[in-house]
C-alpha cells in the first residue's frame, strides 16, 4: 500500500489503508481497535465536514446513517469472528478485500450472498457506498437503471451472484469479468446467467451440490430426477416460481408422451390421407393400409416435413406430434422455408430483382427525372393485383372448381388448427377468409374444397406475370409476387383503362389466373381503385373524383391503417376518410406522432408523393420459425441453430449483403401458457431478443453460428420452453461485387487445387458439395443428379448466373427425367421451360404418373423403399442431415433408376461426364461407407461439417454388408474411371481426424504421431521437438530447421494428404492455444513458416491453407489482419 | 501477502513499466528530438527518460491514473497512437494487458521484471518495424476499457477524455513486437497499422 500513501488524495488514501487494516485485523478479532476505526472511517466518508456525531449522534439523516452503518458493519464483523472461530470455514478467506452490495432480488438471496461473505472473508454493505462497495451483485437490473448505469454503479463492477457462487466451488476469486450483467450489454430485462456457468469448466456437480445446499430444501434432492434438473436448480438466477416449476418438470414429462401419443392417434384416425397433390400420392395411398405409413401420413397434413417420409418406417410411431416438429426432423428448418408461405413471399423479392436487375436499377435513374417532371406533368399509375392469387393459381388446371368454394391451406384436416392462407370469392362468401383456422372454416362451408400450397406454380406464374407487365411499362415496382405497381405516364398508350385491360386479359390468357387493375393518378388512388375493381375487373378514378371517392370510403380501408390506428380513430368518431379530412393535420400529427399524422392527413385527402420504382432497400434480413418448435435437450437447439444459421447466410448471399448486427429472438412460453390451440404452434410467448455487433460484416455461417450460441446461451433458457427462433441480420452492407468475385474465384481455385491432387472425380464431389453449400436449391440438383444427365444440371447451375448463353440442343422432351425435372430449382426449371417452349409444364403433369411407374418398378420390393424412391426424386437431400439407414435405403433405390437411366440411347452424348458422377457418392451426397470417403475432401471440408459426416460414417459402416452387393460395381467403375487413390492407410488417416486435440498432453500428442509418420518433415518436427528440450512452443523447431537446413531437400514425391492435413491441424491448433495471449510466438512461427515455404513446395501448401484461418483467428481476437 | 495486495503489487508494477514504455516508444518515433530524453537505468536496461517536465507529467499522470482501473481489471487495452494533422492515425502501439484477479500464488517480482525487461530490449531494436512518422504529427495515450467508468470515481478519471482521433475504416495489420504471458499478468504489444485497402481520404467517425 506505499503506492497509496504517496498518492495525494487523501480521502482515498486513508480509506484504502485502513481497509487493508480492517482485513488483516478480521482475522486477528480486536474488537476495540475495530469500533474505534469504524467510526473514524464512517466520520471520514460522509459526514467529515459535519460536527462531531459523538456530542449529538442523530443531529440529522447522515449522521445517523453514518452510525447505522457503522453499526450494521460492527455487528458484521462479530458475526464474521463467530462463524470463523466455530471453525465451520473452510479457512479460505478468497473474499479478502471484496466487498459486495447486493442489489434486488438475486438467488441465492442477499442474506445467504451474506452468509458467504462471513464465511470466505469478504464484506457485505447494506448501503450502497461508492467508497466501501467494491463489487455490485444483482441479477436483474430495472430500465432506469440500467439507462444511467453509471450513476447506478459508479464505476464499479455489476457482477451477477454466480462469480460469488463460482468462486466458493473453485474456493479462489475468480476474475468478475465473465460474470458482468449481461443486461449492460444490451439494454435487456429478462436475462439470467447460467451461460456463464455452462461455458465454465468446473464440473457442473460440485456447483450444483453448493446450490442444494443453499436452498436447504431436502424435498429438491430427492425430486429431482435428472441431472439436468438439479442443474437447474443450481441456476442463481432461477426465480422461486422457476423453482418451482421445476417440480412439474418430472410430471411434465410423464404428462407429455401421454397427451401426444393420445393426440397421434387421434390425428390417425381423422387424417383421411395426405392431400398432397403434387407429391405422388398415388404412392400414398397404395400404403394406406401400413400402419407406419399412416404416422407416416400424419405429417402430410402439415405438408412442413417431406422427409418424414423418408425417414424410415421402421421407426416406432411414437410421440408423433414431434416428428414434425424440431424433435422428430433433422431437416426442420429447410422443410419448414420450404414449404412456408411467408418465406416464399418474403424471398420472391430477391428472386424478382435477379430476374429483372436493369429494370430496377433503370427506375433508379429515370425517377430522379421524374421528380423534376412531376409537378409538370399528370402521373398515371396502374396497379395491377392478382385475384386470389395463392388459391386461384392452385385451380388454374381446376377449371371444375372455379365457382366452388376453395381455400389454400397446408392442411386439409377437417379438425385442424393450419390457418387458411387465401380463400376464392365463391368461399369468402361462406366468410371463409385468410387466417381462420381450418376447422372453422370447414364449419362455415362444409364443402370447402382446401388445396395445398404450390409454391412452383406460384413463382412460374408470379414470372408470367412480371413478363407481361415488364413489356407493357418499364417502369413497373413490384409489391409483392402477385402485385405490382405500374407507372405509365410516359408510355405511348393514349388510354390507360385500354392498356389495363390488355395487360389483364393478356394474363389471364397466359396463366389462367385473374388479375384486377385500378387506374389512378398516385399509388394510393391506383390501390383503392383495385379494391373496388376487384374481382376480375377494373376501375379508373380520375383526379376529379378522387374526393367523391374517397367521401365514404372506411379509413380502414387506406393502407397504414391497422386495427389499432383504427380504433383510435373510432373513439374520434371518425369513420370514414371525409371524416378524417375534417381533421386539421397539425391536431392528426399531435395525436398520432408527426409521420402518421402526415399520413393520415395526405390519405385522406387522396395525396400520395411516392414514386412508382422506390423501393426501399431491407434494413435487415433473417429467418424466423414460430411454428413447430419443440426442443428436447440443448443438442437440439443447437442443431436447429445451425441450421438457421445456414438459412440466414444463404439469403444474406442471396441478396449479396453481410451485417454486421444480429438479433436472436426468441419465443419462450409463458410459464402459465398450455399447449397452444394452434397445433403446434407458439401460443402464448415471451418474446425475447438479444442482439450483438460484430466488427466485420459477414455473413459467414461460422461466425453466424458462433455469434448464435453465444446470443443463445446469455438468454438462459430452458430449451423446452421456446417456441420460436428467429435471427435477424442487420447493418447490412453490400458485398462489394468485385471482393466477392475474388472470393469465388479463391474458392473456385481451391477446388481446382484439390483436383489436381485427388482426381477429376474428388473435385466434382467436393464442388458438390461446396456448392451445396452455398446454395440450397442447388441440392436439388445434387439430390437427383444421378438420374438425369447431371453435367447438363450442373452446367446450367453455373450458367444461371452468367446468363444462359450458348446451351446446347436440348435433349428431346421425353428423354427427360421428369423427377430431375420437378426438383429443379424453379429457375432452371422455368428457362428449361422456355427452351422447351412451355411444354414441359405440361409433360410434366402427363409424365409424373409414368415417371413413378418405373421408380417403384426399378425398386427393390419393400415398401419404404418404393416410397423413397419417390421422394428422393423430389425432397431435396441435405448431405449431413439425413438419417442414415434412408440413404440407404434410397441408395439401393436410386442405382436401379441411375442405371436404367445410363442404358438409356439419350445418355450417349453425355456419357463421359456422366460416368464422373454416376456413383453412390455423387448420387446421395453421402458416401454409403468409409472406403468411399475421399479422405483429401473430408479434410478440407469445413469443420462443422466434417464432424456431421464423420459422425454419421460409423453408421454406415454396419450397413454396408447389406448394400454392399448392389453398391459394389458402380463404386469400383469409379474408382477405376477416376483414378482415385484409396491409399492402404485410409482409416487410419479417419482416425487422425477424429483424433482432434494435438497439443495436449506432455509429450504432446502430435509427437507421438509424427515420429511414426512417413513423412520426413513431420518426422523431422517430432525429432526436433525432444533435441530442442521438450519446450512447448513451435517456433525453436522452425527456427531450428531454417538453420539446420532441414527441410526435405526433395519435394518432388507426393507428400500425401495425411501429412498435410496433420501438419495443417498441428498448426490451426497451436494458433487457437497461442492466439490469445501470446500473438507474438504465432507471428514467429508463421514468418518461419513463409520463408520454409521458399524451400519446400509441401509447406508452401499447408502455408497455404493455415493462413486464411489464421488470419480469421486474429481478425477475431485483435479486430486487424497479422501483418507477415 | 494476500492475493489482493499480489495482484495490486503486479499492478503497480505494470504501471510503473507502462511509463517507461510509452516513453519508449515515444522516443523510437521521434516525435521530439533526441536531446527531449536523457538515459536512464530501469531494471538493468538503458531506458530513456524525458526530460521536459510536462512531457513527463503527462505520460505519468496518464499511467497512474489507470492504476486503478488496472486493478479492477477494468482495463483492456493501453494504446500509443500517432497521428497526423487530420487526427487520422499513422500507426497505434497496443499494450494489451489481462491482469488475472483470480491468481492466488505469489508473484516474483523479479520474475515479473525479467519478463517485462524484455519489452525494452525488444522495443529499443524494433524500429525497423515501424513507419517513418510525417513532421507534422501528434501522439497520445488511449485506453480501452472493458466498460465504463464513472466520471468522477477519483480524481485521476477526470484527467480521462473522449478521444478525437479518428478511427479506420478498415481492420488494421497487426505486428506483434513482444508477448509475455504470466501470472497474475500478460502482457503484448503489438504495432497496427492502416490496412493497405484503407481508403485515402478518411471520413471516419470520431471514437
Amino acid at each position: 500500500m506505499s503506492f497509496d500513501s504517496c498518492r495525494s488524495s487523501s480521502a482515498n488514501s486513508s480509506r484504502k489503508s485502513k481497509r487493508s487494516l480492517n482485513n488483516s485485523n478480521s482475522s486477528n478479532n480486536k474488537k476495540s481497535k475495530q469500533k474505534t476505526l469504524g467510526m473514524a472511517w464512517g466520520a471520514n466518508s460522509l459526514s467529515s465536514s459535519r460536527s462531531s456525531f459523538r456530542n449529538s449522534p442523530f443531529s440529522n439523516f447522515s449522521s445517523y446513517m453514518a452510525e447505522k452503518n457503522r453499526k450494521l458493519q460492527h455487528q458484521f464483523e462479530a458475526e464474521a469472528s463467530t462463524s470463523s472461530h466455530n471453525g465451520s470455514s473452510s479457512g479460505n478467506l478468497i473474499f479478502q478485500g471484496v466487498s459486495i452490495f447486493v442489489d434486488g432480488f438475486t438467488i441465492p438471496s442477499n442474506q445467504e450472498l451474506r452468509a458467504y461473505m462471513l464465511k470466505y472473508g469478504g464484506r457485505f454493505e447494506n448501503y450502497f457506498s461508492r467508497h466501501r462497495v467494491t463489487h455490485i451483485i444483482c441479477s436483474n437490473l430495472p430500465d432506469s437503471k440500467i439507462k444511467n448505469l453509471r450513476s447506478f454503479s459508479g464505476g464499479l463492477p455489476v457482477v451477477k451472484p454466480a462469480w460469488i457462487l463460482d468462486s466458493i466451488v473453485a474456493n479462489k476469486l475468480l476474475g468478475w469479468v465473465p460474470y458482468q450483467l449481461d443486461q449492460l450489454a444490451n439494454n435487456q430485462p429478462k436475462l439470467s446467467a447460467f451461460f456463464t456457468m455452462k461455458g465454465n469448466p468446473i464440473p457442473e456437480n460440485v456447483l450444483t451440490d453448493e446450490a442444494c445446499q443453499v436452498n436447504l430444501d431436502p424435498f429438491f434432492k430427492g425430486g429431482t430426477p435428472r441431472d439436468a434438473n438439479i442443474s437447474e436448480v443450481g441456476e442463481p438466477m432461477r426465480d422461486t416460481e422457476q423453482v418451482d416449476k421445476l417440480f412439474d418438470d418430472p410430471k411434465l414429462q410423464l404428462e407429455e408422451p401421454n397427451s401426444s401419443s393420445g393426440k397421434s392417434s387421434e390425428v390417425k384416425i381423422e387424417e383421411p390421407s395426405s392431400s398432397d397433390a403434387e407429391d405422388g400420392n398415388s404412392v400414398n395411398n397404395n400404403h394406406q393400409s401400413s400402419p407406419d405409413q399412416l404416422s407416416a401420413s400424419v405429417s402430410d397434413h402439415c405438408l412442413l416435413n417431406q422427409s418424414m417420409k423418408e425417414s424410415p418406417s421402421s421407426e416406432s410411431v411414437g410421440p408423433s406430434n414431434q416428428r414434425h416438429s424440431t424433435l422428430g426432423d433433422p431437416n426442420f428448418v429447410e422443410n419448414y422455408f420450404k414449404s412456408s408461405r411467408l418465406h416464399f413471399i418474403g424471398t420472391w423479392r430477391s428472386r424478382y430483382r435477379k430476374r429483372f436487375p436493369s429494370s430496377s436499377s433503370d427506375f433508379k435513374c429515370r425517377s430522379s427525372d421524374l421528380i423534376t417532371s412531376d409537378n409538370s406533368q399528370k402521373s398515371t399509375i396502374i396497379h395491377v393485383d392478382m385475384d386470389c392469387f395463392f388459391v386461384s393459381v392452385v385451380i388454374r388446371n381446376h377449371p371444375e372448381l372455379h365457382d366452388k368454394p376453395v381455400a389454400v391451406c397446408h392442411s386439409d384436416n377437417p379438425k385442424g388448427t393450419a390457418e387458411i392462407s387465401s380463400a376464392n370469392y365463391p368461399a369468402r362468401n361462406y366468410g371463409v377468409k385468410a387466417g381462420i383456422f381450418v376447422r372453422d372454416a370447414k364449419a362455415l362451408c362444409p364443402h370447402l374444397v382446401i388445396f395445398p400450397y404450390n409454391f412452383k406454380a406460384y413463382e412460374e406464374v408470379a414470372d408470367q406475370l412480371y413478363n407481361i407487365l415488364h413489356k407493357h411499362c418499364n417502369r413497373v415496382q413490384a409489391v409483392s409476387c402477385d402485385e405490382a405497381f405500374l407507372d405509365v405516364t410516359d408510355t405511348d398508350v393514349g388510354d390507360p383503362e385500354l392498356l389495363a385491360s390488355t395487360i389483364r386479359k393478356e394474363i389471364f390468357e397466359t396463366t389462367g389466373c385473374t388479375a384486377s387493375a385500378g387506374i389512378a393518378g398516385n399509388m394510393l388512388m391506383a390501390r383503392l381503385a383495385t379494391r373496388s375493381a376487384k374481382p376480375d375487373g377494373q376501375c379508373y378514378i380520375p383526379s376529379e373524383r378522387v374526393d367523391e371517392y374517397l367521401h365514404k370510403l372506411p379509413i380502414k380501408a387506406l393502407p397504414g391503417i391497422g386495427h389499432v390506428l383504427e380504433e383510435k380513430l373510432k373513439k374520434r368518431n371518425v369513420w370514414t376518410c371525409g371524416q378524417l379530412c375534417l381533421i386539421s393535420k397539425e391536431s392528426l400529427q399531435k395525436d398520432f406522432g408527426k409521420k402518421t399524422g402526415e399520413m393520415l392527413w395526405n390519405y385522406s385527402r387522396g395525396v400520395d408523393n411516392r414514386l412508382v420504382g422506390n423501393i426501399q432497400e431491407s434494413k435487415s434480413i433473417g429467418a424466423e420459425v414460430n411454428w413447430g418448435v419443440r426442443f428436447k435437450d440443448l443438442q437440439d437447439s443447437q442443431h436447429f441453430l445451425l441450421n438457421l444459421c445456414k438459412e440466414v447466410s444463404l439469403r444474406l448471399q442471396g441478396c449479396g449483403v453481410q451485417g454486421r448486427t444480429f438479433t436472436l429472438k426468441i419465443k419462450k412460453r409463458r410459464k402459465d401458457a398450455d399447449e397452444p390451440a394452434k397445433y403446434m404452434g407458439c401460443g402464448d410467448c415471451e418474446n425475447l431478443s438479444h442482439s450483438m455487433t460484430v466488427p466485420i460484416a459477414t455473413y459467414d455461417v461460422g461466425v453466424l453460428q458462433r455469434v448464435t450460441k453465444q446470443l443463445f446461451g446469455s438468454f438462459c433458457l430452458d430449451v423446452k420452453d421456446i417456441r420460436g427462433l428467429g435471427l435477424q441480420v442487420s447493418k447490412l452492407e453490400n458485398t462489394d461485387p468485385s471482393k466477392q468475385g475474388l472470393e469465388r474465384n479463391s474458392l473456385r481455385s481451391w477446388l481446382t487445387s484439390s483436383s489436381g491432387i485427388t482426381g477429376k472425380g474428388c473435385s466434382i464431389n467436393s464442388m458438390a458439395k461446396e456448392r451445396a453449400r452455398i446454395d440450397s436449391e442447388v441440392q436439388n440438383i445434387n439430390g437427383s443428379s444421378g438420374q438425369l444427365f447431371p453435367d447438363q444440371t450442373g452446367f446450367s447451375a453455373q450458367m444461371d448466373n452468367n446468363s444462359l448463353s450458348g446451351v446446347s440442343d436440348p435433349p428431346p422432351l421425353y428423354h427427360l427425367d421428369m423427377g430431375v425435372v420437378e426438383s429443379l430449382p424453379p429457375e432452371l426449371f422455368s428457362e428449361l421451360n422456355e427452351i422447351y417452349g412451355g411444354k414441359l409444364t405440361d409433360f410434366i403433369a402427363k409424365s409424373r404418373v409414368a415417371s413413378e411407374n418405373i421408380n417403384i418398378y426399378s425398386c427393390t420390393s419393400s415398401a419404404e423403399g418404393k416410397e423413397l424412391a419417390v421422394d428422393g426424386g423430389k425432397g431435396p437431400l441435405a448431405s449431413d442431415m439425413i438419417p442414415l439407414d434412408v440413404i440407404m435405403v434410397e441408395n439401393s433405390a436410386k442405382q436401379h433408376t441411375s442405371k436404367e437411366a445410363q442404358a438409356g440411347p439419350s445418355r450417349a452424348g453425355l456419357q463421359n461426364e456422366a460416368n464422373c458422377s454416376v456413383s453412390p457418392g455423387n448420387t446421395d451426397l453421402m458416401p454409403s461407407s468409409l472406403s468411399q470417403v475421399d479422405v483429401s475432401v473430408l479434410q478440407q471440408l469445413p469443420g462443422e461439417l466434417r464432424g456431421d459426416i464423420l459422425g454419421q460414417l460409423p453408421a454406415h459402416r454396419k450397413q454396408e454388408s447389406t448394400s454392399n452387393a448392389e453398391l459394389h460395381p458402380l463404386s469400383e467403375n469409379l474408382e477405376g474411371s477416376l483414378n482415385i487413390k484409396i491409399t492402404e492407410n485410409q482409416p487410419n488417416s479417419i482416425a487422425s481426424v477424429l483424433n482432434t486435440n494435438l497439443w495436449i498432453g506432455s509429450p504432446p500428442q502430435w509427437v507421438d504421431k509424427f515420429t511414426v509418420s512417413k513423412c520426413l518433415i513431420l518426422k523431422t518436427l517430432a525429432q526436433l521437438y525432444y533435441k530442442l528440450g521438450l519446450s512447448g512452443s513451435l517456433s525453436p523447431i522452425l527456427q531450428c530447421i531454417i538453420s539446420e537446413c532441414l527441410y526435405p531437400s526433395d519435394d518432388s514425391d507426393a507428400w500425401g494428404e495425411e501429412a498435410t492435413y496433420d501438419l495443417c491441424e498441428l498448426f490451426k491448433q497451436y494458433v487457437k492455444i497461442k492466439m490469445e495471449l501470446d500473438l507474438e510466438e504465432v507471428y514467429v512461427c508463421f514468418r518461419l513458416l513463409r520463408r520454409l515455404t521458399t524451400k519446400s513446395k509441401f509447406l508452401l501448401h499447408v502455408y497455404n491453407i493455415v493462413f486464411p484461418y489464421l488470419q480469421t483467428s486474429v481478425g477475431e481476437n485483435y479486430g486487424g489482419d497479422l501483418h507477415i | 501477502m494476500d492475493s489482493k495486495n499480489n495482484q495490486s503489487s503486479a499492478a503497480r508494477i505494470l504501471v510503473e513499466f507502462l511509463e517507461v514504455a510509452i516513453t519508449s516508444v515515444v522516443f523510437l518515433k521521434g516525435v521530439y528530438p533526441s536531446d527531449a530524453f536523457e538515459r536512464r537505468r530501469y531494471m538493468h536496461v538503458v531506458v530513456q527518460r524525458a526530460r521536459h517536465p510536462l512531457l513527463r507529467d503527462y505520460i505519468h499522470s496518464a499511467v497512474s491514473g489507470l492504476l486503478p482501473f488496472i486493478q479492477k481489471g477494468l482495463v483492456e487495452r493501453v494504446a500509443v497512437i500517432f497521428f497526423d494533422s487530420d487526427n487520422i492515425p499513422l500507426e497505434r502501439f497496443i499494450f494489451k494487458l489481462a491482469v488475472n484477479q483470480s491468481n492466488g500464488s505469489k508473484v516474483e517480482e523479479g520474475d515479473l521484471e525479467f519478463s517485462l525487461r524484455s519489452f525494452l530490449v525488444k522495443l529499443s531494436v524494433s524500429e525497423g518495424l515501424t513507419k517513418v512518422l510525417p513532421r507534422d504529427c501528434r501522439w497520445e495515450i488511449t485506453a480501452y476499457f472493458r466498460s465504463l467508468p464513472h466520471v468522477s470515481t477519483s480524481k485521476d478519471a477526470e484527467l480521462w477524455i473522449p478521444t478525437d482521433t479518428k478511427q479506420w475504416q478498415q481492420p488494421p495489420l497487426i505486428t506483434p513486437i513482444k508477448s509475455m504471458s504470466s501470472e497474475p499478468l500478460s502482457l503484448q504489444l503489438y504495432m497496427e497499422h492502416p490496412s493497405l485497402s484503407e481508403p485515402k481520404p478518411q471520413e471516419g467517425k470520431n471514437s
